[in-house]
């Protein structure tokens, strides 16, 4: 491990040299980081029934829990989950998009018709009696019509965590006026405010002045994300207790719950904030430019950072007019405009690697010195997805892993976004064909059901 | 049986929410953290009851104490730093002093959680890193929280969540195709979706621990887990071909995109199922369209040319609708279609008031201000706020003195060597102009004080 070579001079600064209080527990420490196979896994002793239908947000919820070492156990139609189909321009292998391929981690597959067989329900109902966790998606109410709620669930099994995701919610006079109301991932960004702050400045050409969505699917990774926290939350108190709850997440809750930033801005300032292209709201300069190779993206917000930026770019002619915050706030947009396009007029002169190597070597230079007042602008290429996976610092940290399948084949998927000392998440599968795992269920949780 | 909705209206009470017991009560954690990050984590263990100490260098404190959205102060306070700074307590010394240390190495003792997201290097460098509080606390459980993680060659580079979006490919994503249009995630969500992250791993090592006994060192780098939630890499190993940016639309979903209707509104519009899209061709009176080729099968519909003259057809049609008219088709007939709400839509929202997604906090130093809610509810234990910031060090006294049983004596000779102290006159670290610290209880810990 390249941290504890002597020989390796740093050209980045830090204030690690060689080495804090112990180094050979620090040593040991980030030794461990870097293979969770072997090590034991959180979750290890719980099961959980992801019953979620047409909406990922379930699906991302229940992975969490996989990773770190849940018996997950997927429950679909013999049609299979509507999930399997949403994929990018409808590209798939064997009928299973790349979405679901991707989070198809840890988990067991079992075909039941919750929607049309009562026997079916009855099935479920058992393995619950058996699982710390349920995860369900569908309109408020309905698993409780079917006789397997949270109601109904957890007075044969009182230590049960029920998480029901929906877009408005189990409870109020809304949800229960748009029970039927689907959840996607784009409503969920429209509607939780995450739109009205992406985008272009509104006196742009339309459409670019339209709000916009981010480019992935954020409102469900943030709502499935929520899902997962609040379901561990539960877990922690089952586990001191013994005691079960009901978990309610909204969709619709996603973004504006998650920053907070909607609800307190709304409350002060009184009226909306205006989109504002690629400028920030309180950082400048806190944004991205065009360099020789592409785009680079840059940090310099707080005044002695700014100061050292401008060193680097050898426009210290702007140190004038620019010289504190308050004046480069976009409070007065064109003010921020200008200080962005003169910006722009020196980085397009330099690779984004030559301006990263340009401003680590100025805050290593800083740092020593007492004249620079320990700038440290901030820089780094916007890399591609495809970019990204070729970084070595992401192969050093395994963040992909390449994943083999009988049946959809090799392909590569985000990994151990943690390091963890003892008890680390990993993937240790990826299969995830309609109903692959229904005797081991069978066999492993409903022998007495069977007659076993 | 009761009515399902007045049952869960039952179970989930927001007004009986500080009547109910608190997962984390008697959870004390040590948080080192600023800006957004870390603290975020903090926050959310700190909603469902854990005993946060965030420390702060004194008289200048979280550097993001000051910076609020367009320079506007609220009542001399940051108003979005309270949410990630609510149920908090302030203390305020000045780590690079060994008398702080020492408080540190004693407070660690009965520490259960340790967070940190200084520039990778510094908190073992300055002594405080989990190979010095481990060896004091073997059960602690040790989070650092940077940008690019604690090895690998770029460990050392420094970082926000901006270098995040970017080095994770997240920034590449969001804008429009062949154009030079590129945008960031507002309001820092580089932060904040990994912030939620590390309260969730910290939540496991937590579950561990019961489990175990054991303690353990956490790695979490906001690159990392951005990177978890791209299917970008996936999508390019199976196709050997790059999604790139999709502008308003998600090409994953049928006719999904951000439209304009008449009224000059915008929504967001998806059918994430087959049964969604017959709805919504049954609302636009276009049955006929279940029968087209191109639009028949799921996958057929969402290939690239199908789904851009699908679009077209569906926006000639959101263009003659108003906003309002749109989302009561789509509940009606079973689409997904939502407005896109602006901060003061969401402040505002009757739905969110009735939930408690925005919570009308009534605190004794601010007042009223709106917060959001959890993003999750949980019936039995649900988090909750209790108090908003304060300013710089105004728990000195309660922690040093009640936790860690330190004299009034003690107290003054740390202030004297500038071991602790509190703000400057600064807004964003000094309590609102009207409020008068000598009067506080808390503040004065330990001293009478008249109210």
């Amino acid at each position: 491990m390249s941290l504890f070579t002597k020989k390796s001079k740093e050209k980045v600064y830090t204030r690690y040299s060689s080495g804090g209080a112990n180094i050979s527990v620090w040593r040991e420490t980030v030794e461990k980081l870097q293979t969770p196979e072997g090590r034991p896994e959180v979750l290890d002793d719980i099961v959980v029934l992801d019953a979620s239908a047409g909406n990922f947000s379930g699906i991302i919820a229940a992975s969490f829990f996989a990773e770190f070492g849940a018996e997950v156990i997927k429950i679909e139609s013999a049609k299979g989950d509507p999930c399997r189909k949403m994929t990018p321009y409808g590209r798939n292998v064997k009928g299973v998009g790349i979405p679901f391929m991707m989070e198809g981690r840890n988990k067991r597959y079992m075909t039941l018709d919750l929607e049309g067989s009562k026997e079916d329900r009855e099935t479920f109902a058992a393995l619950a009696r058996k699982a710390a966790v349920v995860i369900e998606t569908f309109p408020a109410g309905k698993m409780d019509s079917w006789g397997i709620g949270y109601r109904q669930l957890s007075e044969k099994n009182p230590g049960l965590v029920y998480i029901a995701i929906t877009p408005y919610g189990q409870y109020t006079k809304k949800a229960r006026e748009f029970v039927n109301f689907p959840d996607t991932d784009i409503t969920t960004q429209t509607g939780s405010g995450l739109s009205a702050q992406i985008g272009d400045f509104q006196t742009e050409p339309e459409p670019y002045s339209w709000p916009l969505k981010a480019g992935m699917w954020m409102g469900w990774y943030v709502t499935g994300i929520s899902a997962a926290l609040g379901g561990t939350l539960a877990l922690l108190h089952r586990q001191s207790t013994g005691e079960g709850q009901m978990i309610d997440v909204a969709g619709m809750d996603a973004y504006s719950s998650m920053t907070g930033f909607p609800a307190s801005i709304g409350y002060t300032w009184d009226k909306p904030r205006p989109r504002i292209g690629v400028l920030d709201f309180i950082l400048y300069p806190y944004s991205h430019w065009k360099c020789k190779d592409g785009l680079v993206a840059i940090a310099a917000p707080r005044d002695h950072d700014f100061r050292a930026l401008l060193k680097i770019l050898h426009r210290w002619d702007l140190e004038d007019d620019f010289k504190f915050t308050p004046d480069r706030i976009p409070d007065i947009i064109e003010q921020a405009m200008t200080l962005h396009r003169e910006i722009e007029k020196e980085t397009v002169k330099y690779t984004a690697e030559e301006l990263t190597t340009k401003a680590l070597t100025y805050a290593f230079k800083a740092a020593r010195s007492k004249w620079r007042g320990g700038g440290v602008p901030i820089v780094m290429g916007v890399m591609t997805p495809e970019r990204t996976m070729k970084n070595r610092q992401w192969e050093v940290r395994k963040s992909f892993k390449e994943v083999e399948d009988e049946s959809v084949g090799t392909f590569v998927v985000t990994s151990g976004f943690v390091k963890m000392s003892e008890s680390p998440p990993r993937i240790k599968w990826v299969s995830c064909d309609i109903g692959k795992d229904d005797e081991y269920i069978k066999i492993k949780y409903l022998q007495e059901r069977c007659g076993g | 049986m009761e009515e399902y909705f007045s049952y869960t209206a039952k179970l989930f009470d927001p007004t009986r929410v500080n009547e109910k017991p608190e997962v984390f009560k008697g959870l004390r954690v040590l948080d080192f953290t600023h800006v957004i990050f870390g603290p975020t984590a903090s926050r959310i263990l700190a909603t469902y009851g854990a005993e946060v100490i965030k420390l702060e260098l004194p008289f200048y404190g979280d550097l993001w104490r000051p910076a609020t959205y367009w320079g506007r102060y609220w009542k001399h306070s940051n108003p979005i730093w309270h949410f990630v700074t609510q149920n908090k307590y302030f203390v305020s010394l000045d780590l690079k002093r060994p008398e702080a240390k020492e408080l540190i190495y004693r407070m660690a003792k009965d520490a259960d959680i340790v967070l940190e997201n200084f520039a990778p290097g510094t908190a073992e460098a300055w002594g405080v890193g989990y190979s010095s509080l481990s060896e004091i606390n073997p059960k602690i459980i040790y989070l650092s929280c940077s940008t690019y993680g604690q090895y690998g060659p770029m460990r050392y580079f420094p970082g926000w969540d901006l270098l995040a979006q970017a080095a994770s490919g997240v920034l590449s994503l969001n804008g429009f195709p062949e154009t030079d249009r590129y945008y960031k995630l507002p309001d820092y969500l580089g932060d904040f979706v990994p912030g939620n992250m590390a309260a969730l791993v910290l939540c496991m090592a937590i579950y561990y621990r019961n489990k175990s006994g054991k303690g353990q060192y956490l790695d979490l780098s906001q690159t990392d887990s951005m990177i978890r939630l791209l299917p970008h890499f996936t999508y390019h190993s199976v196709t050997g071909e790059t999604l790139g940016r999709t502008g308003h639309h998600d090409p994953a979903m049928i006719a999904a995109s951000i439209f304009k209707t008449r009224d000059g509104k915008f929504l967001g519009l998806a059918c994430a199922t087959e049964k969604q899209f017959h709805g919504l061709c049954r609302a636009m009176g276009k049955e006929a369209l279940l029968q087209d080729k191109r639009f028949s099968d799921y996958f057929e519909a969402l290939k690239e040319e199908n789904a851009e003259a699908l679009r077209a057809i569906v926006g000639d049609w959101i263009r003659e609708k108003d906003c309002d008219e749109i989302v009561g088709l789509a509940t009606e007939t079973g689409f997904a279609a939502a407005e896109v709400a602006t901060d003061k839509v969401i402040c505002d929202d009757e739905w969110r008031r009735e939930r408690g997604s925005v919570i009308l906090f009534n605190d004794e130093m601010y007042g009223e201000l709106a917060l959001a809610g959890p993003s999750a509810r949980l019936s039995k234990t649900p988090g909750r706020t209790k108090w908003l910031a304060r300013p710089l060090g105004y728990h000195n006294r309660l922690v040093l003195m009640k936790f860690l049983g330190l004299s009034e004596q003690d107290l003054e000779n740390l202030e004297k060597k500038k071991v602790i102290g509190t703000f400057d006159d600064r807004p964003g670290l000094k309590p609102p102009l009207y409020y008068h610290l000598d009067k506080d209880p808390v503040y004065n810990y330990g001293r009478e004080v008249k109210r």
